[in-house]
Protein backbone atom coordinates (compact mmCIF):
# COMPACT_ATOMS: atom_id res chain seq x y z
CA UNK A 1 0.00 0.00 0.00
CA UNK A 2 2.74 2.65 0.94
CA UNK A 3 4.88 1.40 -2.22
CA UNK A 4 1.41 1.79 -4.40
CA UNK A 5 1.26 5.60 -2.68
CA UNK A 6 4.82 6.51 -3.63
CA UNK A 7 4.42 5.02 -7.06
CA UNK A 8 1.27 7.46 -7.56
CA UNK A 9 2.66 10.37 -5.98
CA UNK A 10 5.59 10.17 -8.38
CA UNK A 11 3.48 9.58 -11.20
CA UNK A 12 1.75 12.76 -10.00
CA UNK A 13 4.73 14.73 -9.47
CA UNK A 14 5.57 14.10 -13.34
CA UNK A 15 2.12 14.97 -14.46
CA UNK A 16 1.97 17.64 -12.52
CA UNK A 17 5.04 19.32 -13.43
CA UNK A 18 3.99 22.69 -15.01
CA UNK A 19 1.38 23.13 -12.63
CA UNK A 20 4.37 23.06 -9.87
CA UNK A 21 6.05 25.35 -12.02
CA UNK A 22 3.08 27.87 -12.16
CA UNK A 23 2.29 27.24 -8.34
CA UNK A 24 5.67 28.52 -7.37
CA UNK A 25 5.95 31.77 -10.09
CA UNK A 26 2.62 32.61 -8.52
CA UNK A 27 3.29 32.56 -4.71
CA UNK A 28 7.32 32.23 -5.38
CA UNK A 29 9.64 30.56 -2.98
CA UNK A 30 11.21 31.03 0.19
CA UNK A 31 14.74 31.41 -1.06
CA UNK A 32 16.85 30.98 1.98
CA UNK A 33 15.46 29.89 4.83
CA UNK A 34 17.13 31.86 7.69
CA UNK A 35 15.31 32.66 10.57
CA UNK A 36 14.68 32.67 14.48
CA UNK A 37 12.85 29.62 15.47
CA UNK A 38 11.86 30.23 19.17
CA UNK A 39 10.02 27.18 20.82
CA UNK A 40 6.78 27.69 19.97
CA UNK A 41 4.53 28.39 22.76
CA UNK A 42 6.91 30.19 25.01
CA UNK A 43 7.35 32.75 21.84
CA UNK A 44 3.43 32.29 21.01
CA UNK A 45 2.67 33.58 24.39
CA UNK A 46 4.88 36.97 23.89
CA UNK A 47 2.71 37.31 20.59
CA UNK A 48 -0.15 37.40 21.92
CA UNK A 49 0.59 39.43 24.98
CA UNK A 50 1.73 42.17 22.09
CA UNK A 51 -1.59 40.98 20.48
CA UNK A 52 -3.41 42.40 23.81
CA UNK A 53 -1.89 45.06 23.66
CA UNK A 54 -3.10 46.14 20.65
CA UNK A 55 0.09 45.49 18.12
CA UNK A 56 -0.34 43.53 15.02
CA UNK A 57 2.41 41.09 14.62
CA UNK A 58 4.05 38.97 11.75
CA UNK A 59 5.01 35.26 12.29
CA UNK A 60 6.39 32.10 10.57
CA UNK A 61 4.06 29.43 10.67
CA UNK A 62 5.37 26.22 11.62
CA UNK A 63 3.74 23.07 10.30
CA UNK A 64 1.78 21.78 7.32
CA UNK A 65 -1.22 21.81 9.58
CA UNK A 66 -3.05 24.87 7.21
CA UNK A 67 -2.07 23.54 4.19
CA UNK A 68 -2.65 24.77 1.21
CA UNK A 69 -3.79 28.09 2.56
CA UNK A 70 -0.60 28.97 4.59
CA UNK A 71 2.80 26.99 3.86
CA UNK A 72 5.34 25.59 6.21
CA UNK A 73 9.05 27.51 5.04
CA UNK A 74 7.13 29.46 2.56
CA UNK A 75 4.36 31.75 4.20
CA UNK A 76 4.37 34.24 7.46
CA UNK A 77 0.99 35.82 8.48
CA UNK A 78 -0.05 39.43 10.07
CA UNK A 79 -2.20 38.91 13.36
CA UNK A 80 -4.23 41.61 14.89
CA UNK A 81 -6.55 41.03 17.89
CA UNK A 82 -10.23 40.90 17.08
CA UNK A 83 -13.44 42.05 19.31
CA UNK A 84 -15.25 39.18 17.30
CA UNK A 85 -14.35 36.21 15.38
CA UNK A 86 -16.28 34.86 12.33
CA UNK A 87 -16.46 31.24 11.09
CA UNK A 88 -14.17 31.20 7.86
CA UNK A 89 -11.08 33.20 10.36
CA UNK A 90 -7.90 31.98 10.94
CA UNK A 91 -7.16 32.45 15.03
CA UNK A 92 -3.94 31.95 17.10
CA UNK A 93 -5.87 30.45 19.99
CA UNK A 94 -4.64 29.13 22.88
CA UNK A 95 -6.71 25.92 23.27
CA UNK A 96 -4.66 24.60 26.58
CA UNK A 97 -2.65 26.89 29.22
CA UNK A 98 0.73 27.59 27.21
CA UNK A 99 -0.72 25.81 24.36
CA UNK A 100 -1.25 27.49 20.58
CA UNK A 101 -2.05 26.58 17.10
CA UNK A 102 -3.22 28.52 14.67
CA UNK A 103 -6.64 26.96 12.61
CA UNK A 104 -9.46 28.05 11.21
CA UNK A 105 -12.89 28.54 13.07
CA UNK A 106 -15.36 25.67 11.66
CA UNK A 107 -18.25 26.65 13.63
CA UNK A 108 -19.45 28.75 16.54
CA UNK A 109 -22.26 28.49 18.92
CA UNK A 110 -22.20 31.63 21.23
CA UNK A 111 -19.01 32.14 22.06
CA UNK A 112 -17.70 27.99 22.08
CA UNK A 113 -15.93 27.72 18.86
CA UNK A 114 -14.71 24.62 16.51
CA UNK A 115 -11.57 24.73 14.97
CA UNK A 116 -9.32 22.92 12.35
CA UNK A 117 -6.34 23.13 10.45
CA UNK A 118 -7.22 23.44 6.72
CA UNK A 119 -4.35 20.97 6.18
CA UNK A 120 -6.38 18.69 8.85
CA UNK A 121 -8.38 15.72 7.52
CA UNK A 122 -10.48 14.74 11.45
CA UNK A 123 -8.62 16.62 14.32
CA UNK A 124 -10.82 19.20 15.32
CA UNK A 125 -10.16 21.63 18.66
CA UNK A 126 -12.68 23.79 21.22
CA UNK A 127 -12.25 26.33 22.14
CA UNK A 128 -13.91 29.89 23.73
CA UNK A 129 -13.07 33.22 21.99
CA UNK A 130 -11.68 34.28 25.07
CA UNK A 131 -8.94 31.98 24.04
CA UNK A 132 -8.39 33.42 20.90
CA UNK A 133 -5.73 35.83 21.14
CA UNK A 134 -5.77 37.12 16.94
CA UNK A 135 -7.10 36.63 13.53
CA UNK A 136 -4.89 36.17 10.44
CA UNK A 137 -5.31 39.51 8.56
CA UNK A 138 -2.38 39.04 6.10
CA UNK A 139 -1.25 35.55 4.46
CA UNK A 140 2.13 36.92 3.06
CA UNK A 141 3.73 34.54 0.59
CA UNK A 142 7.19 35.52 -0.80
CA UNK A 143 5.58 36.88 -4.10
CA UNK A 144 2.54 38.47 -2.82
CA UNK A 145 0.48 39.78 0.15
CA UNK A 146 -3.11 38.44 0.51
CA UNK A 147 -5.13 40.51 2.78
CA UNK A 148 -8.04 38.57 4.55
CA UNK A 149 -10.51 39.98 2.95
CA UNK A 150 -9.49 39.16 -0.30
CA UNK A 151 -12.67 37.64 -2.45
CA UNK A 152 -10.76 35.56 -3.92
CA UNK A 153 -9.15 34.20 -1.04
CA UNK A 154 -12.26 34.08 0.97
CA UNK A 155 -13.97 32.04 -1.84
CA UNK A 156 -11.36 29.91 -2.16
CA UNK A 157 -11.41 28.96 1.52
CA UNK A 158 -15.30 28.21 1.22
CA UNK A 159 -14.68 26.09 -1.59
CA UNK A 160 -12.05 23.84 0.54
CA UNK A 161 -14.37 23.57 3.31
CA UNK A 162 -17.54 22.22 1.73
CA UNK A 163 -14.64 19.82 0.02
CA UNK A 164 -13.90 18.15 3.37
CA UNK A 165 -15.20 14.99 2.23
CA UNK A 166 -12.46 14.88 -0.27
CA UNK A 167 -9.95 16.40 1.40
CA UNK A 168 -7.61 13.76 2.29
CA UNK A 169 -7.07 13.26 -1.97
CA UNK A 170 -6.77 16.69 -2.73
CA UNK A 171 -3.83 17.32 -0.06
CA UNK A 172 -2.45 13.96 -1.33
CA UNK A 173 -2.50 15.85 -4.98
CA UNK A 174 -1.51 19.36 -3.63
CA UNK A 175 1.36 17.46 -2.00
CA UNK A 176 2.73 16.37 -5.42
CA UNK A 177 2.76 20.18 -6.72
CA UNK A 178 4.61 21.67 -3.87
CA UNK B 1 26.47 56.41 20.26
CA UNK B 2 22.68 55.37 21.63
CA UNK B 3 20.53 52.79 21.69
CA UNK B 4 17.51 53.60 19.80
CA UNK B 5 14.29 53.64 21.66
CA UNK B 6 11.51 51.52 20.64
CA UNK B 7 13.49 48.09 21.40
CA UNK B 8 12.95 45.80 24.58
CA UNK B 9 15.31 42.76 25.97
CA UNK B 10 13.18 40.02 26.62
CA UNK B 11 13.77 36.46 27.63
CA UNK B 12 11.44 34.03 26.15
CA UNK B 13 12.88 30.24 26.96
CA UNK B 14 16.35 31.21 28.09
CA UNK B 15 16.79 33.25 25.00
CA UNK B 16 17.32 36.75 25.12
CA UNK B 17 15.40 38.71 22.15
CA UNK B 18 14.73 42.23 20.90
CA UNK B 19 11.67 42.96 20.17
CA UNK B 20 10.64 46.17 18.88
CA UNK B 21 7.48 47.59 20.69
CA UNK B 22 5.68 51.15 20.26
CA UNK B 23 5.22 50.45 16.76
CA UNK B 24 1.72 49.37 15.75
CA UNK B 25 3.25 46.25 13.39
CA UNK B 26 5.78 44.08 15.36
CA UNK B 27 7.66 41.83 12.76
CA UNK B 28 8.91 38.02 14.91
CA UNK B 29 10.02 36.75 11.70
CA UNK B 30 12.58 39.00 12.13
CA UNK B 31 13.48 39.10 15.78
CA UNK B 32 17.24 39.48 16.79
CA UNK B 33 18.58 37.62 19.15
CA UNK B 34 21.39 38.24 21.45
CA UNK B 35 23.68 35.99 23.19
CA UNK B 36 24.67 36.00 26.67
CA UNK B 37 27.81 39.00 26.65
CA UNK B 38 25.50 40.65 23.94
CA UNK B 39 22.13 41.07 26.58
CA UNK B 40 24.82 41.65 29.35
CA UNK B 41 26.33 44.85 27.16
CA UNK B 42 22.69 45.76 26.08
CA UNK B 43 21.67 46.13 29.59
CA UNK B 44 24.82 47.79 30.57
CA UNK B 45 24.36 51.06 28.71
CA UNK B 46 20.34 50.77 27.55
CA UNK B 47 19.20 54.89 27.62
CA UNK B 48 22.79 56.00 28.01
CA UNK B 49 25.42 57.46 25.56
CA UNK B 50 28.33 55.34 25.22
CA UNK B 51 31.26 54.59 23.03
CA UNK B 52 32.93 50.97 22.01
CA UNK B 53 36.05 51.77 24.23
CA UNK B 54 33.07 51.92 27.16
CA UNK B 55 31.31 48.47 26.09
CA UNK B 56 35.20 47.06 25.60
CA UNK B 57 35.94 48.54 28.97
CA UNK B 58 32.51 46.52 30.66
CA UNK B 59 33.48 43.07 28.40
CA UNK B 60 36.65 43.22 30.27
CA UNK B 61 34.71 43.99 33.73
CA UNK B 62 32.80 41.14 33.46
CA UNK B 63 34.93 38.40 31.21
CA UNK B 64 38.13 37.21 31.18
CA UNK B 65 39.07 38.60 28.45
CA UNK B 66 42.46 40.71 26.62
CA UNK B 67 41.44 44.56 25.93
CA UNK B 68 42.02 44.03 22.44
CA UNK B 69 39.95 41.40 21.49
CA UNK B 70 37.29 42.77 23.45
CA UNK B 71 37.50 45.85 21.26
CA UNK B 72 37.61 43.96 18.07
CA UNK B 73 34.70 41.91 19.38
CA UNK B 74 32.82 45.07 20.33
CA UNK B 75 33.56 46.73 17.21
CA UNK B 76 32.18 44.07 15.42
CA UNK B 77 28.82 43.79 17.32
CA UNK B 78 27.95 47.26 17.13
CA UNK B 79 28.47 47.57 13.17
CA UNK B 80 25.49 44.36 13.22
CA UNK B 81 23.31 46.77 15.75
CA UNK B 82 24.03 49.55 13.70
CA UNK B 83 23.08 47.21 10.56
CA UNK B 84 19.82 46.43 12.26
CA UNK B 85 19.18 49.53 13.46
CA UNK B 86 19.27 49.42 17.03
CA UNK B 87 21.82 51.97 17.67
CA UNK B 88 22.31 54.80 16.13
CA UNK B 89 25.40 57.59 16.34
Amino acid sequence: MRALKAIIRYLLRILLTPFRYLFKRRNGVCASVVRHELPNDAFLGLVSEKLAEGHTAVIWVKGYSMRPFIEFGRDKVKLASAPTYQVGDAVLAEIEAGHYVLHRIIDKEGDKLTLQGDGNVRGVEYCTTSNVKGVVIEYIRPKRTLSADDPGLKRNIRIWRTLRPIRRYLLFIYKAVV
Amino acid sequence: MKINEGFELRTVCGENVIVAYGRKNIDFSKVISLNESAAYLWNAVIGKEFTCQDLADLLCKEYEVDAQTALNDVIQMVDSWKEVGLVSD
